[in-house]
């Protein structure tokens, strides 16, 4: 019993609040800094830690610094529950954050009863913004998204006789009747879509058939592995139609299972690895986060944050800093913000509008080259 | 379940669990009852949802007590039988909108039968073997709930727009709702929990895990139950799903891993196995980390160093059990002295496979 009251007691002695600072703004950040996406994290905290010092050198918000405040949630709901309810309690203006679909939706209840401004960073499932809550938003695209770029990616390409194969996994099969949908509305007319088993090692019987349709580009929203044995096995049959994939095909073993000379000039899209970007303002932070930390950062969600830290920024300039005032900010008088991983600005729902993913296409040598 | 509770036996209720002398037992409960119900007073909304996340750790641990404390079985995968319960309360209230409460014993049904039909090919393994089994379990689970079969459990992202709860017409919303709803859940599972310890099915289990093959030749059926066991800690753990689902009212496979299996093992190893001493088990080990959170990325190394110093100090837990202590001599006189008086009421009180049971205990004690 008595160790029950001391850990009680010590329990206790940490709620007290921590020493206020009146003359200060502060933010809030969810990151997996333990578990298995812990890299992940550090990144981000990294990332955003980095911004909020340049922010603070250059005189602050208003005439107010900026003060960070980071909780671990453990890439786990139940972690971020209680990381938001932290953040909630201690008083911030807004929280970014976090990595994981579930994990940021833990949060999401929690933050928007408590009506604080949260933008999410690596959140891509569709539903996060489909229940209308009002001071939500992401940096990070909707599982939805790729179909409506790869539609675009065609159409802008100038191809006009499309054919599509997928592979039967919800990913591939989604992408593919996405991509159909909205090329059909574009009028883009698909004219063959099909579905190849997965793991096989011989394509060249749906290679015939898709042949026969005369496509003018082949379009195969799968993994790498099926991929590489589609080009290796279309070259061996001496035929030359352009092909394209979407971000699954982003490994390099697909060179090893193509062969260097059949996957010349394949096309693929994907979200940019960070040594990509092409803003002026992702290459200028790139190059202060290697200063800095001596490292490129591992992928670009965690560079989302800092892309959400940056357009919090804005908000909090623009305004008197109250959740309505910045979320009404940040929905209708923030368009086409260029930041580090691109030009953006946000929907009625929170969304993303506008494009985080490049065109890539194999160089002769094998290595993955932005498209422009 | 209903079995052994309602039956226990009548000389057994001397000095288990608690190290406190009987007359010091009631206040003390009642000391930590006034306590939980009134600690919400002075804690804030981030420490009452700790408290939360403790009560539920508290309630799964006991659960996992009567597998692993009481009957020594090296279960290490325990969130499985959690899992069960969350999704099948998180899919019947999504999909067909049946509150949540009811499903308390839907819930644990499933964890319970989904534990019988894994645990009975599995029974007779011993010690780090039927461990690695239920690793392996655990791991099986959450990647079939990852890999969303029939579109079922959502995926990674899992499923959300679990209801909130409702007891007569009041909604179980805030932080503090839930405080009481599940320190409550805890209060009944720690009644319930001391009450089958004391019962001939609690007696059976210790017999047990001191000694399987001493226990097989007094006439325990082990395989049946061990199994039961399994059984038991699996429902209880099922119920417990429900009410994490309710809280969360999201819930994705990362709630499930094996890391959460190894935390409840390690919340009822360092408590000891008594009931006490798991519950303060469960405190350390969801509550350190929250107590740890300013040393950001080392606050696991910080925790693990906290339980690894504690397993040093004592490493046979908190507070293990306390043997059960029989007076034979005492007991055989008021068998003598109050054979007449007694004969009556006595007859009536205890079931009818009480009093050879109660006998055969006195005898254990005795040698």
């Amino acid at each position: 019993m008595k160790l029950l009251r001391t850990l009680v007691l010590g329990a206790l002695g940490l709620v007290l609040p921590l020493s206020a600072h009146a003359d200060t703004i502060k933010i809030g950040l969810m990151c997996p800094l333990t578990g298995g996406w812990a890299s992940e994290g550090l990144d981000m905290k990294q990332i955003v830690g980095l911004l909020t010092d340049e922010v603070n050198k250059a005189g602050g918000i208003n005439g107010k610094q900026l003060e960070l405040i980071v909780e671990d949630d453990g890439g786990d709901p139940r972690t971020a529950a209680l990381a938001a309810q932290k953040l909630a309690i201690a008083g911030v203006s807004a929280v970014i954050g976090t990595y994981g679909s579930a994990v940021t939706e833990a949060a999401q209840n929690i933050l928007d009863e408590s009506e604080i401004l949260h933008i999410a960073t690596g959140a891509t499932s569709v539903r996060l913004t489909s229940k209308g809550m009002e001071y939500f938003f992401r940096t990070s695209p909707r599982d939805d998204e790729q179909g409506r770029v790869a539609a675009q990616y065609i159409k802008n390409l100038g191809y006009r006789k499309i054919a599509i194969v997928h592979d039967n996994s919800s990913y591939s099969k989604g992408l593919a009747e996405e991509t159909r949908a909205v090329l059909e509305e574009e009028g883009v007319p698909v004219v063959f879509f099909d579905a190849l088993t997965p793991k096989e090692r011989d394509y060249s019987p749906i290679l015939t058939k898709l042949r026969s349709a005369e496509p003018d580009l082949f379009f195969y929203p799968g993994y790498y592995p099926e991929a590489g044995l589609l080009l290796r096995q279309k070259k061996e049959m001496g035929w030359d139609v352009p092909m394209m994939g979407g971000d699954s095909v982003n490994n390099a073993d697909l060179v090893q299972i193509a062969g260097l000379s059949s996957c010349e000039g394949f096309l693929f899209f994907s979200p940019p690895v960070p040594a990509d970007l092409v803003t002026e303002k992702g290459k200028a932070f790139i190059a202060a986060y290697t200063k800095a930390y001596n490292s490129l950062p591992n992928s670009v969600w965690a560079l989302l944050a800092g892309d959400a830290f940056n357009v919090l920024v804005e908000a909090l300039r623009h305004t008197d800093g109250s959740s309505e005032a910045m979320a009404k900010y940040l929905k209708t008088e923030l368009k086409d913000y260029t930041g580090i991983t691109g030009t953006f600005s946000f929907s009625a729902t929170g969304d993303r509008v506008g494009d985080l993913y490049q065109l890539y296409t194999v160089s002769p040598e094998g290595k993955f080259v932005v498209k422009r | 379940m209903r079995l052994s509770l309602t039956n226990k036996g009548t000389g057994a209720k001397a000095g288990a669990g608690l190290h406190l002398s009987p007359a010091l037992r009631i206040p003390a409960v009642l000391l930590v009852v006034a306590l939980i119900a009134a600690l919400p007073r002075v804690m804030n909304l981030y420490w009452i949802d700790v408290f939360v996340s403790i009560g539920l750790g508290v309630m799964l641990s006991l659960s996992l007590n009567v597998i692993l404390g009481q009957t020594g079985i090296f279960n290490m995968g325990h969130a499985a039988f959690y899992a069960v319960g969350a999704y099948v309360t998180a899919i019947l209230n999504t999909r067909f909108g049946i509150p949540v409460l009811w499903l308390l014993p839907v819930a644990g049904a499933c964890a319970a039968l989904f534990a019988l039909v894994v645990a009975r090919p599995i029974i007779h393994l011993r010690g780090d073997y039927l461990l690695v089994v239920t690793i392996g379990i655990v791991e099986i689970v959450r990647i079939a709930l990852t890999n969303d079969p029939g579109g079922l459990t959502g995926g990674a992202n899992g499923i959300f727009g679990i209801a909130r709860p409702e007891i007569f017409g009041m909604k179980i919303r805030k932080g503090i709702d839930f405080y009481y709803l599940i320190w409550g859940g805890v209060g009944v599972t720690a009644l319930l929990f001391w009450q089958l310890h004391n019962s001939r099915f609690g007696r059976a289990l210790s017999c047990i895990k001191e000694d399987d093959i001493a226990a097989e030749g007094c006439g325990i059926d082990v395989a049946h139950y061990k199994l039961m066991a399994f059984v038991l800690g699996a429902f209880w753990a099922g119920m417990t799903g429900t009410l994490f689902a309710a809280k969360m009212t999201i819930i994705s496979p990362s709630s499930f891993t094996f890391w959460d299996s190894v935390l409840l093992f390690a919340a009822v190893i360092l408590g000891g196995g008594s009931l006490t001493g798991v519950i303060l088990g469960a405190f350390l080990v969801f509550g350190l980390p929250e107590i740890f959170r300013d040393f950001a990325q080392a606050r696991m190394l910080v925790f693990g160093l906290a339980l690894m110093i504690m397993m040093i100090i004592r490493p046979q837990g908190i507070l293990p059990p306390a043997p059960r202590r029989y007076d034979v001599r005492a007991f055989l006189a008021s068998l003598r002295s109050g054979r007449q008086k007694d004969a009556a009421s006595n007859a009536m009180r205890t079931a009818p496979d009480a009093g050879p049971n109660v006998k055969s205990e006195g005898e254990g004690g005795a040698s």
